[in-house]
C-alpha cells in the first residue's frame, strides 16, 4: 500500500503539475475551451484517484472544483480572474495535501474549509437549481449502483429464474454459464437447461446460443443481490425472477418430485406452473409474489438524456502517455550500458589483433547493438526541459505581481532534451537567474515609462542544441549591467585594483565571485544568501559555462552552455609520453601539426597558426613530463569561454566515446582531470578538464612573466 | 498457468491499485497506458488472457474504442472486457456495453467489489 500511495503522490504532482500550465494560459485567455476542457480532465482524474484511495476529503473538495469548471465548461459561469486565483490558491493546498491525503493538520484542514466556502460561493452565483438537480442525480445513481440492503432479511427465501439468454449474447464477451455458476453459489439450487431444437444441424451456428433456463434458488441473498448477478446482461437477456416462497422449498422432496423435467428439449417448468403445485400441496410459507420483469429493472437505469455527459466527446490529447520508471533504475542502466561500451571497446581490439572472419563479423554485431543499445538507454534519460520550465511560470507570475511589476515570460524550445540529472541541478541556478531578472533587471512600469520602453517587460528564457552542447538563455529587457559599477564596486571590496586591464567579459566575470553583490539592499526576493558564485559553482559541478551579457537600460543575457550528458561523452584521444588524456569533442576547434622546434622559437608562448595569434600550453611542461620529447608535437586548439588556447601534446590517437568514471579519492586534490575512462584494451585515459587546465596554468604563466 | 488480465488505464494510481489488488488474487497482470498501448500489450499477451479492464476517458484512444478494436479481432472477439466507469457516466456506460463491453465496474469501489466483479466474468 506505501509503494502505491508513492505512485499516487507521483501522479497527483504531475497532474497538479499539468493542471498548473493549464490554468496559466488560462489566465491569458479566459475562453480557451481545450484549456477549460484540460483543466477538467485533471481535476476529474484526481477527483478519481482520491476517491480510490480513500482520500475523500480531497475528493469532496475536487468535486466541487471539478463542478465549477464543469459550469465554466458549459458556459454558465465565466473564469474570472478571481476563480482562476482562487484555483491557484486550490493548487498550492493540494500540492500540499498530497502529502497529507487524509488531512490531520489544522492548518491544511482550515485552509481547506476556508477555499471550499470560496468555492461554494462561487457555485451560488451560478444557476442554483441546475447545480441541486445534478447533486441529486448523482445520489440517485450511486443508490442505484450498489446493491440496496433494504429488503435484505436473513432468512431462506425460494426463487424462480428464468434466463434466456439472446442468441448474440456471446458477442460481448459474457459466458452465461459464469452466471450460472455465481446462482448455484449464492444457495441450494436446481438447474433446469433447455436447448433450442433444430431440425438441420447445419442451421446450428457455433457462434450464438442457443441454450436458456430455469433456476430454482433457496437462498438468504435478497432479490436485489440475484438481480445484480445479470447486471451486465440485462440488455442481452429476457431475465424473469419470482419470489415463490419464504422457506427452502428445494429442501421439500415432494415439492422436487412433483416437477416434470423432461430434458433440455422439453417443456419449461414456468413459474405459473410452479406455483400450482405449491398451492396443490398447500404449503403453507408462501409470501407476497414480487414481479420483477426486465422492463422494470431497465427503467432503474436513468434516461440517456438525463445523464450529464462528464467529458467532452474525446477531444484529441497533445499528452504522451508514457511508463514510468524509478530513476535508480535507470541509473543501473545506464551503468550496465556504460560497463558493456567498455567491455565491447576490448573485444573490438581483441577482434583486430586475433583475425578470424568469424570473430570479426560477431565484434561488428556486438559493436552495432551496444551502440544502438547505448543511443536508447541514453536517450531515456533525457527529459525535456519543458517540465523545468513550467515551473518558472508560476514563480514569475507570483514574484512580478508581489514586486509591482509587469512582466512577459516567453519560454522558447521547450521541447529541448536534457539528461534527468542535469535538469535536477539546473532547477536552482535558473530560479535563482530569473529572480535576479525579475528584481534587478526588469524596472517598474512607471521607470520603463519614463525610458520609453513599453511597461511591460519581459524575460525570455530558451533552450537550443548546438553541437553537442544544449544552450540555456535568459534574456531580459530590463536596466543592463553597468560594467562600470561592476569595476568600482570590485574595487572597493579589494577584489581588484584600480589598475587591473579587464575586458568588458572578464568584467561581468566578476559578478561570480563570492561574495559579490551589486544589489543595494536585500530583497526576498532575490538575496537569499545564494550568491552568484553559487549559480557559477552549480553550473562548473555539470560541466556548464555561464556567460553575461549586457548593455545599460537595453537588457542582459546570460547564457549558460551545458553538456548533453554527464555519463557518456565523444573526446579526443591523446598521448602525451606514455599517458592516455582525453579532450571533450565540444571544445576542440582545430588541430595542427607543429615542430619542437618551432614552438621553442615562439616568443611569449604565443603560436601564429592561419593568421591568428593563440597563446598555447606546453602540457609536457605542466604535467611535468621528464622523459624525451618528440620531434613533431600536435597543438590541439581549445575553446573555454570565448578564450581559444593551444594545448601541446604528442600524438593524436583519434576520436573516442568515453564512459566517464569518476577518480579515487587519491586523485581528488588535483583539479585538471575531471574524470577516467578505461580503455578498450584496459588502458585508463585520464579525461581533461580544459577550462580548469587553461585558468590554472595561465594564472601560473601570468605569474611568471610578472 | 494464472489467469492474466490487461488493465488499461491512463491514470497510474488506478493502474496500480487494480494492478496490485488482481496479482494480490493471484492474476497475472499487465498494463496499457491507453487504448492503443492497450491492443499493442493485447498482441503480445499469449493465449492465457482471460479479461481486459479499461478505463473509459483516455487519450491517444479511448474505451470505446478500445472495446471496438478488440471486438474486431478473431482471437479476442470473446473476451471479456470491464470498463472502469464513474457513477456519472451512465451514457458511456451503455455506449461501451453496445460495443461490446462485457460489464462494468463504478469508481469508487472497494477491492472485494472489483475481485467480485472479475470473477463474475472470468470465474
Amino acid at each position: 500500500m506505501e509503494r502505491l500511495q508513492q505512485v499516487f503522490k507521483e501522479e497527483s504532482d504531475d497532474l497538479l503539475q499539468n493542471l498548473e500550465q493549464s490554468l496559466l494560459s488560462l489566465e491569458k485567455n479566459p475562453d480557451d475551451e481545450n484549456r477549460i476542457a484540460e483543466i477538467f480532465r485533471a481535476m476529474h482524474t484526481l477527483k478519481g484517484n482520491s476517491s480510490m484511495f480513500g482520500f475523500s476529503k480531497i475528493a469532496d473538495f475536487v468535486h466541487n472544483l471539478e463542478t465549477l469548471y464543469s459550469h465554466i465548461r458549459d458556459k454558465n459561469l465565466k473564469a474570472t480572474s478571481s476563480i482562476i486565483d482562487c484555483t491557484f490558491q486550490v493548487l498550492d493546498l493540494l500540492k500540499v495535501l498530497v502529502e497529507d491525503p487524509i488531512v490531520t493538520d489544522e492548518n491544511n484542514l482550515r485552509s481547506l474549509a476556508d477555499l471550499s466556502v470560496r468555492i461554494l460561493t462561487f457555485l451560488e452565483n451560478v444557476d442554483g437549481s441546475e447545480t441541486s438537480q445534478e447533486t441529486v442525480k448523482s445520489t440517485n445513481v450511486v443508490e442505484d449502483s450498489s446493491p440496496s440492503a433494504v429488503d435484505a432479511k436473513a432468512t431462506t427465501k425460494t426463487f424462480y429464474i428464468s434466463f434466456i439468454p439472446s442468441e448474440e449474447i456471446f458477442e460481448d464477451g459474457t459466458n452465461p454459464l459464469f452466471l450460472i455458476e455465481e446462482l448455484t453459489e449464492m444457495g441450494k439450487s436446481k438447474v433446469f437447461t433447455y436447448i433450442k431444437p433444430f431440425e438441420i444441424i447445419t442451421d446450428y451456428n457455433v457462434e450464438k446460443c442457443y441454450t436458456s433456463w430455469e433456476i430454482l434458488l433457496a437462498t438468504e441473498s435478497s432479490l436485489n443481490e440475484i438481480k445484480d448477478v445479470f447486471l451486465f446482461v440485462e440488455d442481452t437477456a429476457e431475465i424473469n425472477i419470482e419470489e415463490l416462497s419464504g422457506g427452502n422449498l428445494i429442501a421439500n422432496a415432494d415439492f422436487i418430485n412433483a416437477i416434470n423435467y423432461t430434458g433440455y428439449s422439453g417443456e419449461k417448468q414456468t413459474a405459473e406452473k410452479l406455483k400450482e403445485i405449491i398451492d396443490s400441496m398447500d404449503i403453507k410459507e408462501i409470501t407476497s409474489q414480487v414481479k420483477e420483469k426486465q422492463a422494470a429493472m431497465a427503467q432503474q437505469i436513468p434516461d440517456k438524456d438525463g445523464a450529464p455527459p462528464t467529458a467532452p466527446a474525446a477531444t484529441k490529447e497533445k499528452t504522451i502517455s508514457s511508463v514510468r520508471v524509478g530513476s535508480d533504475k535507470l541509473d543501473d542502466l545506464m551503468n550496465l550500458v556504460s560497463e558493456l561500451v567498455t567491455t565491447q571497446a576490448g573485444l573490438s581490439l581483441y577482434a583486430e589483433h586475433n583475425h578470424t572472419t568469424a570473430l570479426e563479423s560477431i565484434t561488428e554485431n556486438v559493436e552495432k547493438l551496444s551502440r544502438q543499445l547505448r543511443d536508447i538507454a541514453f536517450s531515456m534519460t533525457l527529459i525535456p526541459i519543458n517540465n523545468l520550465f513550467g515551473r518558472f511560470q508560476r514563480m514569475i507570475r507570483d514574484v512580478s505581481a508581489n514586486l509591482n511589476k509587469s512582466v512577459e515570460f516567453i519560454t522558447q524550445g521547450g521541447e529541448t532534451e536534457l539528461d534527468k540529472t542535469i535538469i535536477e541541478y539546473l532547477t536552482d541556478p535558473l530560479l535563482h537567474l530569473l529572480r535576479n531578472s525579475l528584481d534587478h533587471g526588469i524596472e517598474s512600469p512607471e521607470e520603463r515609462k519614463r525610458l520609453g520602453k513599453p511597461p511591460k517587460g519581459t524575460i525570455t528564457l530558451k533552450a537550443y542544441y548546438s553541437g553537442v552542447n544544449v544552450f540555456i538563455q535568459i534574456e531580459d529587457d530590463g536596466k543592463g549591467i553597468d560594467a562600470n559599477v561592476i569595476k568600482a564596486s570590485a574595487i572597493k571590496k579589494g577584489m581588484i585594483t584600480p589598475e587591473t586591464e579587464l575586458t568588458e567579459r572578464e568584467i561581468y566575470d566578476l559578478i561570480f565571485s563570492a561574495g559579490f553583490s551589486t544589489a543595494k539592499e536585500v530583497t526576498d526576493v532575490s538575496g537569499r544568501g545564494v550568491g552568484m558564485d553559487v549559480v557559477k559553482r552549480n553550473i562548473a559541478d555539470i560541466r556548464g559555462e555561464i556567460t553575461v551579457d549586457s548593455k545599460v537600460n537595453i537588457g542582459t543575457k546570460i547564457t549558460l552552455k551545458l553538456p548533453l550528458t554527464l555519463s557518456i561523452t565523444d573526446g579526443l584521444l591523446v598521448q602525451i609520453s606514455d599517458t592516455y588524456y582525453l579532450i571533450p569533442l565540444s571544445v576542440v576547434s582545430k588541430c595542427h601539426e607543429v615542430t619542437k622546434k618551432s614552438l621553442a622559437d615562439e616568443l611569449n608562448k604565443i603560436v601564429v597558426l592561419d593568421g591568428d595569434q593563440i597563446p598555447f600550453l606546453d602540457l609536457r611542461k605542466e604535467f611535468r613530463v621528464k622523459d624525451e620529447a618528440p620531434e613533431f608535437f600536435q597543438l590541439i586548439v581549445v575553446e573555454n569561454e570565448g578564450r581559444r588556447v593551444g594545448l601541446t601534446v604528442d600524438s593524436i590517437v583519434g576520436e573516442y566515446q568515453a564512459v566517464l568514471k569518476p577518480l579515487g579519492k587519491y586523485y581528488r586534490h588535483q583539479d585538471f582531470i575531471s574524470g577516467g575512462t578505461i580503455l578498450g584494451d584496459g588502458t585508463i585515459a585520464l579525461v581533461m578538464d580544459t577550462s580548469k587546465i587553461i585558468n590554472k596554468f595561465s594564472q601560473v604563466n601570468k605569474e611568471e612573466l610578472v | 498457468m494464472s489467469k492474466s488480465i490487461l488493465i488499461v488505464d491512463d491514470s497510474e494510481s488506478i493502474r496500480e491499485l487494480v494492478g496490485s489488488t488482481l496479482e494480490e488474487a493471484g492474476y497475472t497482470v499487465t498494463r496499457g497506458v491507453n487504448g492503443k498501448d492497450g491492443l499493442e500489450c493485447l498482441q503480445q499477451m499469449d493465449e492465457n488472457v482471460k479479461l481486459i479492464i479499461t478505463d473509459l476517458n483516455m487519450p491517444v484512444m479511448d474505451g470505446i474504442e478500445l472495446v471496438k478494436e478488440v471486438r474486431k479481432h478473431k482471437n479476442f472477439k470473446y473476451l471479456p472486457i470491464l470498463i472502469l466507469t464513474t457513477e456519472t457516466q451512465v451514457t458511456k456506460k451503455r455506449e461501451a456495453k453496445a460495443e461490446g463491453a462485457t460489464g462494468w465496474i463504478v469508481k469508487p469501489f472497494e477491492k472485494e467489489r472489483l475481485l467480485s466483479v472479475v470473477k463474475k466474468v472470468i470465474r
